[in-house]
């Protein structure tokens, strides 16, 4: 095999050695994706060790279908459209889960029973609640978690990884116009969060 | 001034850095009032939270993790490629000047049977009477031979069964060509597939 500068190579060519079963182009992969992925998996989910798991989930899903990858899609927005479902399904799942009184009957598996389990199991902080409490704790963060998860996803693929209203429509199969409005929502969310005593300061359509 | 203060969406576009005709009045709007800019600040004190965030890190052990489970496929022309390459490549010449003088030979071989193809166009009722001849010559050794290999691999009874009939000759070795061809294909592939790295 020839020796390729991997990290210098556009994601579509990292992609057509990895469809070649090439083991290093998909450790690249990994390695330019795991930060963008595990963070908004994280926010949504705001459990590190849930987030790990499920960002897990979707480098799989998605390696283990490489061959499946339209090079008309970017790589980053299929791994984005990956990790969102996943995350979003969690936390309907979760959801079920928090509704039923008895414990959680709708988890699948025994990871899903325990995790539903553990709030009511452990009281004290863990180091991984306190490593959490840090890393999600600031003001920003909270007001984040706030919102709905619809509007969670969009707000972070548009302010932190940067990606266009348009790319967002594509990747969460949304349209446009949707977009544009559960972010706009969710500024107005967080701007209420964040300053509540000026949040409203003024009514946009009113007369100067 | 422009007596309407700005519409959600306007301040939208503001934040969101968009340039074009429609954008000068808001932004002309916007030096004006001190309550639209108030509020844009405000949009914009968010945006700037957001954009500030960091990107969070998994555990130090995460690929490894995910390599651990990942099923890597090789096609099996690409393993065979890699294969073919491995052996071709030790025999190729490392030092400079004999990579040279083997370049120079081919491309003195290239040239010689270039003109060989030339002359031989040229002089086309000589080249098709030497066809025929190689033509006829190649189809009675392909059928003596194929006729050996028959009999070698199915007993003498099959090849009496052909009769010494040699298109039936040359269509049966040729079967028994392909099926030994794409036993060695499928045996390359095993061997190829089984050099499959893992992490």
């Amino acid at each position: 095999m020839a020796v390729f500068d991997l990290a210098n190579l556009p994601d579509a060519d990292v992609v057509a050695l990895a469809q070649q079963g090439r083991e290093p182009a998909f450790r690249e992969i990994i390695r330019r994706y795991e930060r963008p992925l595990f963070s908004l998996i994280y926010r949504m989910v705001r459990d590190r060790e849930t987030a790990e798991e499920l960002a897990q989930d979707t480098f799989l899903k998605a390696l283990n279908h490489i061959d499946r990858y339209r090079a008309d899609f970017k790589l980053s927005s299929w791994l984005f459209k990956i990790g969102n479902n996943v995350a979003i399904d969690h936390l309907r799942k979760r959801r079920l889960a928090t509704v039923s009184v008895s414990g959680a009957p709708h988890a699948a598996t025994e990871a899903e029973v325990e995790a539903t389990s553990f709030e009511i199991a452990s009281h004290a902080p863990s180091a991984l609640d306190q490593l959490e409490s840090r890393e999600l704790g600031s003001a920003i963060e909270k007001a984040i978690a706030a919102l709905r998860p619809e509007y969670r996803s969009c707000i972070l693929m548009r302010h932190v990884e940067g990606r266009s209203y348009e790319e967002i429509a594509t990747t969460l199969d949304l349209p446009l116009g949707t977009v544009k409005t559960y972010i706009h929502r969710a500024r107005l969310e967080l701007r209420r969060a964040l300053k509540p005593e000026e949040a409203d300061l003024r009514t946009p359509d009113t007369e100067p | 001034m422009n007596h309407r203060h700005l519409l959600p969406d306007e301040i939208d576009q503001l934040l969101d850095g968009e340039v074009g005709f429609g954008v000068a009045p808001l932004q002309a709007h916007l030096r004006e009032c001190d309550q639209c800019r108030a509020a844009f600040e405000q949009e914009r004190e968010v945006v700037e939270a957001l954009e500030h965030l960091p990107r969070l890190a998994p555990s130090p052990d995460f690929t490894s993790r995910v390599m651990a489970q990942v099923q890597i496929y090789e096609p099996w022309h690409v393993a065979a490629r890699d294969t073919v390459v491995g052996w071709i490549r030790p025999l190729a010449p490392r030092s400079q000047p004999v990579r040279l003088a083997v370049g120079g030979a081919a491309l003195s071989l290239a040239a010689l049977v270039t003109v060989a193809t030339v002359w031989l166009v040229g002089h086309a009722d000589a080249t098709l009477f030497f066809a025929g001849l190689v033509r006829t010559t190649l189809v009675r050794g392909l059928a003596t031979t194929g006729a050996a290999v028959v009999q070698a691999l199915l007993g003498r009874s099959a090849t009496q069964a052909l009769g010494g009939n040699a298109t039936a000759v040359i269509v049966a070795s040729i079967s028994l060509y392909i099926v030994v061809f794409l036993a060695a294909a499928f045996a390359l592939r095993a061997a190829a597939v089984s050099r499959r790295r893992r992490a």
